[in-house]
């Protein structure tokens, strides 16, 4: 049976025009049935709906804004800008030792906008690096927006397409986006920015491994109140893909994929989210030498049967 | 030193543990509904609203233990058992406390790898088994023999305790702000 994510099914996007589509309560009920996840259907058969059974898009906004907010708590007790920044700080000085002049990091999926605004207050990566969050939710980015602007902090948001914005992104990134993505639509995803003018791409996603179920459960259990919230995260660590998968579907034409901490190196207890990253061919060796002792970390496609043993 | 000899320090030992219980437990009922990134304020905020709300909620035990002492027959012995009841309790809530305040020293002082190891294998878990812990106190109470009425005062610090975070929730919190 697939895992499906409540927050897929209840907030759908035009992804060309970014306008929302209406969401009929019982169709997604009953795919969740289908998909044999009862308690799923019970959480969406709670939601509000109007009398043509499609559900009420500010109900769902709100429950997505919380929902989100909620998650973010998870993304500080991980750390998850330090964690981020101990590769992106090597992974710029790669890119700025390679191309003069300002830079744009793009996080696609921002959602929230945590890891934007998080490297907007601490200023890690420098101030040329240009930060823009983008999903294609326009409730997550106004909140987002709204939420920076509060702090008065130097990013913007976008509502649209990451791979579609009028200015070329120099690095993209994400955070537990990946798994989101199935079969083809995974290599396409990161076709999309093989094809841009991008130097490099470091998505982090949660590892696949034995215990990230478990983890998760625990985790979303005590840190989150509503039961979307815990549904979907225990079924985002079972949607995790393999780092044969991850690196299978990076490699695209022009980029070198690399796993950096893949599940046969690293220690499941600390590394819960790791990054997928792809580089122009001609930054593999300063991306290599800025990480230092960490670059053993990193491995590519012919190296990951050697690593997991 | 006999139990009854300890029982100003036991009693003192319960009631500040309550207390600190109460201002993470202010913290644990504000995380997750803010997501701004500066929040030291609201955090310190949160954390003196739970040990208000604890503070007011502790006095249920203290005053169960009074009215426990007022209505025995024989005071010294409902006193015995109290302190006993005392030692019974704390045991449990004392390793329990421990383990959490060595993985939130090595949450905050260590790498964020090494935190993750704190946060995964300690806080995180340790927050799930924090019923469990209570439940361990007031098994704690009657493996020392200390009697109903002891108990009865450990169950009402233990129901206590884990309302801080629900009831400081629902009044400060049920809204997500930022």
């Amino acid at each position: 049976m697939p895992h499906l994510e409540i927050s897929d099914l209840i907030t759908v996007t035009d992804p060309r025009s970014g306008a929302r589509l209406p969401v009929h309560r019982g169709e997604v009920v009953h795919r969740l049935r289908e998909a044999g996840d009862r308690r799923a259907a019970r959480i969406v058969a709670a939601l509000p709906a109007d009398r043509h059974d499609v559900l009420d898009p500010r109900a769902v906004d709100r429950l997505m804004i919380g929902v989100h907010t909620e998650l973010q708590r998870l993304s500080e007790e991980l750390r998850l800008g330090e964690r981020l920044v101990h590769v992106l700080g090597p992974l710029f000085e790669a890119v700025r030792a390679t191309v003069p002049g300002p830079l744009r990091l793009v996080d696609v999926g921002s959602g929230l906008g945590y890891v934007v605004r998080w490297l907007a207050a601490h200023g890690p990566l420098g101030p040329e690096v240009e930060l823009v969050g983008v999903d294609l939710d326009a409730a997550l980015v106004g909140e987002a927006d709204r939420l920076a602007r509060a702090e008065e902090l130097d990013c913007r948001f976008v509502h649209g397409n990451a791979f579609d914005l009028p200015e070329a992104a120099t690095v993209y990134v994400s955070t537990g986006v990946l798994h989101h993505f199935r079969g083809p639509d995974l290599a396409e995803f990161f076709r999309a920015q093989a094809a841009s003018p991008a130097l490099a791409f470091c998505h982090f996603d949660i590892a696949a491994t034995r215990l990230a179920p478990v983890g998760a459960w625990v985790f979303h259990r005590t840190r989150m109140r509503h039961p979307l919230g815990r549904h979907d995260g225990v079924a985002s660590a079972r949607r995790a893909h393999t780092d044969e998968t991850l690196l299978h579907a990076a490699a695209a034409p022009g980029m070198r994929p690399l796993l950096y901490e893949p599940r046969g190196l690293a220690n499941p207890f600390c590394t819960t989210l790791r990054p997928i990253i792809g580089v122009r061919p001609e930054l593999e060796a300063p991306l290599r030498r800025a990480l230092g002792r960490a670059a053993r970390r990193l491995v590519g496609p012919e190296q990951l049967v050697g690593a997991a043993r | 030193m006999t139990p009854q000899d300890a029982a100003p320090a036991l009693a003192g030992a319960l009631i500040a543990l309550g207390l600190v219980d109460s201002a993470f437990s202010g913290f644990r009922a504000y995380a997750g509904r803010d997501a701004r990134i500066r929040k030291g304020r609201a955090v310190v905020r949160a954390s003196l609203r739970g040990l208000a709300v604890g503070g007011g909620l502790l006095l249920a035990p203290v005053f169960t233990a009074g009215a426990v002492l007022l209505a025995a027959a024989d005071r010294h012995r409902a006193y015995a058992a109290l302190a006993e009841g005392g030692i019974g309790f704390l045991v449990p809530l004392a390793c329990y406390a421990t383990a959490v305040l060595l993985s939130l020293a090595a949450y905050l002082v260590l790498p964020f790898r090494a935190s993750t190891l704190a946060m995964v294998a300690g806080l995180g878990p340790l927050t799930l088994l924090r019923p469990l812990a209570v439940a361990a106190a007031c098994a704690g109470v009657l493996v020392r023999g200390a009697g109903v009425s002891a108990l009865l005062v450990g169950a009402v610090a233990g129901a206590a305790v884990l309302s801080v975070e629900p009831l400081v929730h629902r009044r400060w919190y049920a809204v997500p702000r930022g």
